[in-house]
């Protein structure tokens, strides 16, 4: 009986250690988007600016999303740290990070020198290169989450 | 998944629509432009030599005709263009920039610049820009 107990617990250690570390992503995740939220949230105005430079969608649109998509990230990291809505999360955040890269590829196709305002005055140095390195680690960091929320169980 | 996505999408509407509230004289939603840093021909002619002119069109445009004591700054040769505004400058003159119509960015993204990187405060942006500043000087 001991013997299972012990085999029992050496094969649920990794899990339990891998669980930690999904959850430490999902927290340094959650962070970011929070922090790069937050940052857009008390500066509306020039984030509807910094919409409108990609020169993609009219003005009126740009004021509205300005408002919006800073919210929504703030929510969909809280359903990270809080793993509420955890799926549909992660999903509204790949669809955001997917589309403010092509957006800045096709930006810079069509020759404009834009700042992306991901991250507030932080960002508005990157070069392109930076920006997508970052946009793609996010990337991928969110689809690791993915794949491995099917396969773990609850800390 | 998609009805998470949604029941998320639905509840960041109501802070969105709180925050458009709260911001409803910062932004405009017809105009890039907020309406207090927006002047008219006749406004601004009326701030007579308290008011800085720039020119925010390119070379040839601005050297076929501008705006009498305007000083060009566009933002193709904006690092050699500024300090040379700068020097023209001084504190307590309001600062008008145009470009050449009402749908053009030109003006709007050199004063965004001219508030941002050189800390101006009073920069203002004229409406119609040069086409209306024609037709009121015609």
């Amino acid at each position: 009986m001991k013997t299972a107990e012990t085999l029992a617990t050496i094969n649920y250690q990794p899990s339990t250690n891998s669980q930690f570390i999904w959850r430490i992503l999902d927290f340094v995740l959650a962070g970011i988007f929070i922090y790069a939220g937050v940052l857009k949230a008390i500066d509306p105005v020039q984030f509807a600016s910094d919409i409108d430079n990609y020169k993609i969608l009219p003005w009126p649109v740009s004021v509205a999303l300005a408002f919006y998509l800073p919210w929504l990230e703030i929510f969909c990291a809280l359903g990270l740290v809080f793993r509420v809505l955890y799926r549909g999360a992660l999903s509204i955040l790949m669809v955001l990070i997917v589309t403010f890269t092509l957006a800045t590829i096709a930006a810079r196709i069509r020759g404009l020198d834009i700042t992306c305002g991901c991250f507030g005055h932080i960002s508005q140095h990157w070069s392109l290169t930076s920006h997508l390195a970052t946009n793609l680690a996010i990337l991928a960091a969110l689809l690791a989450l993915g794949i491995s929320n099917r396969l773990r169980k609850p800390l | 998944m998609a009805r998470q996505a949604a029941v998320l999408a639905a509840v960041a509407l109501f802070p969105a629509a709180g925050e458009a509230i709260y911001f409803r004289n910062n932004i405009s939603w017809r105009s890039a432009i907020a309406p207090s840093e927006m002047v008219t021909v006749d406004q601004a002619r009326a701030w007579g030599d308290t008011a800085i002119w720039v020119d925010a069109r390119p070379d040839d445009e601005f050297a076929r005709d501008h705006v009498q004591g305007a000083f060009s700054l566009n933002e193709d040769r904006w690092n050699e263009l500024l300090p040379q505004f700068l020097t023209a400058w001084s504190p307590g003159k309001k600062i008008v920039v145009y470009c050449s119509s009402l749908s053009c960015n030109a003006s709007r993204e050199v004063a965004r610049r001219l508030r941002k990187e050189a800390q101006l405060s009073e920069v203002f942006v004229l409406e119609g820009g040069w086409e209306a500043w024609l037709r009121k000087n015609r």
